[in-house]
């Protein structure tokens, strides 16, 4: 007898949301998407400064009052390199492996943001600290989300540090 | 500065493959190739569960393809609500009626479409019959929806 036939249903779930960015989320994507800035905002307690800003300093607790204007570029303060698909959620269409993807902390922020990285997808290529510049939509196609963001690219002039002389040799003794 | 009330839209599309496994299959097949809807007699309960499954979801017998049993096409309406919004989990425009249907044969009711239907004068226990769909792919919507028998 016939094995018999085995069936799979494939199935997608299209979820569009909206919501309110709300007074902070507001002018930082206001800004974004007129200006081409980021800004963050200062906590008046610790000084930390966050971005993308929010009410209240995640530190301290206090509500932050003190809007900072930020560069373009920023530092690189880890990444991974994705083999999977990965949902924009800007879009609701993944993006092809591989990739990279990593936290820059801007100059002057003391938080990071979370974005596409425009490198080869090879740990050969990125490291942690690696200068690196957002790259926006030109203004005109600018939105007002997070995607006004294409990706953030490296600066010119760049090499990977070389690795530190570890103290031990990895063994694989137990 | 006042800041304008600012609204984000964004959207997350979610792509799975479900398995419907080798009694699944089974129901499937059987509703592409021969517009047959099939349950399982679980022997120990001595009831017809619908959608066909391989373990009794009350006492745990496994159960296999000998136990599969034709149930249906006919029903009869257990209860139902009307959508009146729309949704992106719903897989019609609203508004339009689900209804959980017993169908004869079968001890288990499952929920379908309710069309060709007047809302106003719907009521459980309205007797139902399955309307196939002209291409199917084996899947659940191989049952386009359930009418009032005349």
């Amino acid at each position: 007898m016939p094995e018999p036939e085995l069936i799979e249903i494939p199935m997608t779930v299209d979820v569009p949301y909206r919501f309110s960015a709300g007074h902070f989320m507001g002018r930082f994507l206001t800004e974004l998407r007129d200006n081409g800035t980021f800004f963050g905002i200062r906590c008046p307690r610790c000084g930390r400064v966050q971005m993308p800003p929010r009410v209240v300093c995640a530190v301290c607790h206090v509500p932050n009052t003190d809007w900072v204007k930020l560069g373009l570029e920023g530092t690189l303060a880890g990444f991974t390199i994705m083999y999977l698909p990965l949902t924009d959620p800007t879009t609701g269409k993944p993006h092809e492996p591989p990739f990279a993807y990593g936290s820059v902390r801007l100059d002057g922020s003391d938080s990071v943001v979370d974005h596409l990285l425009h490198v080869t997808p090879e740990v050969a290529h990125i490291w942690v600290g690696m200068r690196l510049r957002a790259v926006l939509r030109p203004q005109k196609d600018r939105i007002g989300d997070l995607s006004d963001i294409r990706y953030f690219e490296p600066l010119e002039n760049q090499q990977k540090p070389e690795p530190k002389p570890s103290r031990k040799e990895p063994s694989d003794a137990r | 500065m006042p800041v304008e009330p600012f609204l984000v839209d964004q959207r997350i599309t979610a792509q799975s493959r479900y398995f419907a496994g080798k009694t699944g299959s089974r129901f499937f097949t059987a509703l592409r190739d021969h517009k047959k809807i099939l349950g399982v007699r679980c022997a120990a309960c001595n009831q017809v569960l619908w959608p066909p499954r391989s373990t009794c979801f009350k006492c745990f017998s496994p159960l296999s393809d000998s136990d599969l049993v034709e149930i249906g096409p006919h029903g009869t309406l257990l209860t139902f609500t009307r959508v009146h919004y729309r949704e992106a989990v719903h897989p019609k425009k609203a508004p339009f009626i689900y209804g959980i249907i017993a169908l004869d044969g079968a001890d288990t009711g499952m929920a379908h479409f309710l069309d060709q239907v007047d809302f106003e004068t719907l009521a459980p226990g309205l007797r139902v019959t399955a309307v196939f769909a002209e291409k199917r792919n084996a899947d659940i919507l191989d049952i386009a929806y359930f009418k009032p028998l005349p």
